[in-house]
């Protein structure tokens, strides 16, 4: 309640103060987001924004999957190592040479959302492995598990609920990425597209529509997910609650 | 009461024998452990057996308890077991930790099931569903079976734990602290457990690794004390406990009596 009489306040001073300046007021973001949520070309806007991301992080969790189980193995370790440390590598510095190395403008946003992201997963599932108590390995020794029944049982099956939450922390940078890897090829459209060109012609009550879709989209699909995680592994629920 | 019983058991083949096992990590933990667990033959009376390894706390009893469970290989020596006496190996001794471990993410079936299927025993689907909800209407576990491990109470759990291990098809079963952190009702409650478990099968042996002295002496037919000697670095076995020939096992009003009480506090002043 506080917080709510809090954002009130807030938007209202915005909105006394803030009238006839270049920063839109809070009514004209609201005109703006309905305009854009109206207008015949959002839907595909939007689809086109989505279909990236979950292109994006589809790949990026098998890849980071892949890497991060196969850590395992001695002489994947440094491999892991490495990607690991991919996070300090800038993107934009990369352009010229995925640009290169991809056919065509899909292509080239793809791999980077899945360089982009990769990293960071990688190194959450990483310190998800690290953590895993040694004791449950030993009592898959005892129920005379092999080495592969105890990476099934411990490592994959035991925290798939945490990749689900891996999922939903790294959706956030998926999506925060999306602007940036839309604005290098626009022929699909998407948010990012429309934000760059509102930008361009500092059309600022647009610019502010698109960030309030784009952050309503990013809570709700935050919520999705984390509801996803208890609804497929409901023993998730206690482990939080713990 | 007690002499009628001592002369009905007889001791005969080795199960289990620990022979000069050192472990150093840091600093010696483990020195010249040696000791050797008999099967105890009762006439007409299919009970197994329960032995004591006792030792105050940071004594190395964790690190015996794994090398016992094969999950760790010492410095030097040797565990066998059996009566073609092989080297132990993780899967050969079932293990119940202090934590009660089980696999969060399975219902406590799905845990069962699991070690079922690890089993020694080849079991149809029918029979696994029999044998599970015997197990659990005989250790009060029907109600909890499709609850997940952090649903259940400290002694579900553990029960749970047992019968997991025991579902396995372990003979041995080794218990971490199994009275740690349990109040006195609980205690009497798991003390009743473990003698069912032992009495289930006369093969059963079941080897408490604990500080508590007068719950691991009145349960117990044999204890090893695990102490430190003077001036020597490590821990090793100072004295064994025949518990049977002394005349304290299998009798149920152990604690009652002085004679335990006195020996209790002689254990406790020397670990």
């Amino acid at each position: 309640m506080i917080i709510v009489a809090e954002v009130a306040l807030a938007l209202g001073l915005w909105q006394i103060i803030g009238g006839g300046g270049l920063i839109p007021t809070p009514f004209q973001i609201v005109l703006s987001t309905w305009r854009i949520l109206s207008s015949p070309s959002f839907a595909d806007n939007l689809f086109s924004s989505l279909g990236l991301t979950m292109s994006g992080m589809g790949i990026s969790i098998v890849l980071a999957l892949l890497i991060s189980y196969l850590s395992l193995l001695p002489v994947f370790a440094p491999v892991a190592r490495f990607v690991v440390k991919c996070r300090y590598l800038t993107l934009t510095g990369l352009i010229f040479l995925f640009t290169l190395l991809t056919q065509d403008g899909h292509q080239l946003k793809i791999g980077l959302l899945v360089f982009g992201i990769v990293p960071f997963f990688v190194t959450t599932l990483l310190s998800i492995i690290d953590a895993i108590n040694e004791q449950e390995f030993e009592l898959c020794r005892t129920l005379r598990m092999n080495n592969w029944q105890t990476l099934f049982e411990v490592i994959i099956l035991g925290r798939l609920d945490q990749v689900v939450e891996v999922l939903r922390q790294n959706f956030a940078i998926a999506w925060m990425m999306i602007t940036m890897v839309e604005g290098l090829s626009m022929s699909e459209g998407g948010l990012g597209t429309l934000l760059i060109k509102s930008n361009k012609y500092i059309d600022l009550s647009t610019v502010f529509g698109i960030l309030v879709i784009i952050f309503g989209m990013g809570v709700l699909f935050d919520y999705l997910l984390k509801n996803l995680r208890v609804w497929l592994f409901p023993y998730s629920k206690l482990q939080i609650r713990k | 009461m007690n002499e009628i019983k001592i002369a009905n058991y007889t001791k005969e083949e080795v199960l289990m024998a620990v022979k000069g096992v050192h472990l150093t990590f840091d600093k010696p933990i483990l020195r010249d452990i040696n000791f050797a667990i008999h099967n105890i033959v009762r006439p007409h009376i299919a009970q197994g057996q329960v032995v004591s390894l006792i030792g105050r706390s940071g004594i190395g009893k964790t690190q015996l308890f794994k090398i016992l469970a094969g999950l760790l290989v010492p410095d030097s020596g040797s565990v066998t077991l059996g009566v073609d006496q092989r080297t132990v190996a993780a899967g050969d001794v079932g293990m119940v930790t202090q934590n009660y471990l089980l696999f969060n993410h399975r219902s406590v079936k799905e845990n069962l099931k699991l070690a079922l299927r690890h089993g020694l025993r080849q079991l149809s689907h029918a029979e696994q569903e029999q044998l599970i909800a015997g197990f659990a209407e005989n250790f009060d576990l029907t109600e909890h079976l499709n609850k997940y491990p952090q649903q259940l109470s400290g002694g579900q759990r553990q029960r749970a734990s047992i019968i997991q291990q025991v579902l396995t098809g372990h003979k041995f079963i080794l218990l971490d602290e199994p009275f740690s952190g349990l109040d006195a009702l609980m205690i009497d409650k798991v003390m009743a457990l473990l003698q069912k478990i032992s009495t289930m099968d006369e093969l059963n042996t079941l080897v408490i690794i604990s500080h508590d002295v007068e719950n691991a002496l009145a349960l117990s037919d044999t204890a090893y004390i695990l102490a430190r000697e003077p001036g020597k670095d490590g821990s090793t076995i100072t004295e064994t406990l025949d518990l049977m020939s002394m005349g304290f096992a299998w009798d149920p009003a152990i604690r009652q009596r002085v004679d335990f009480q006195r020996l209790v506090d002689q254990i406790k002043h020397k670990i």
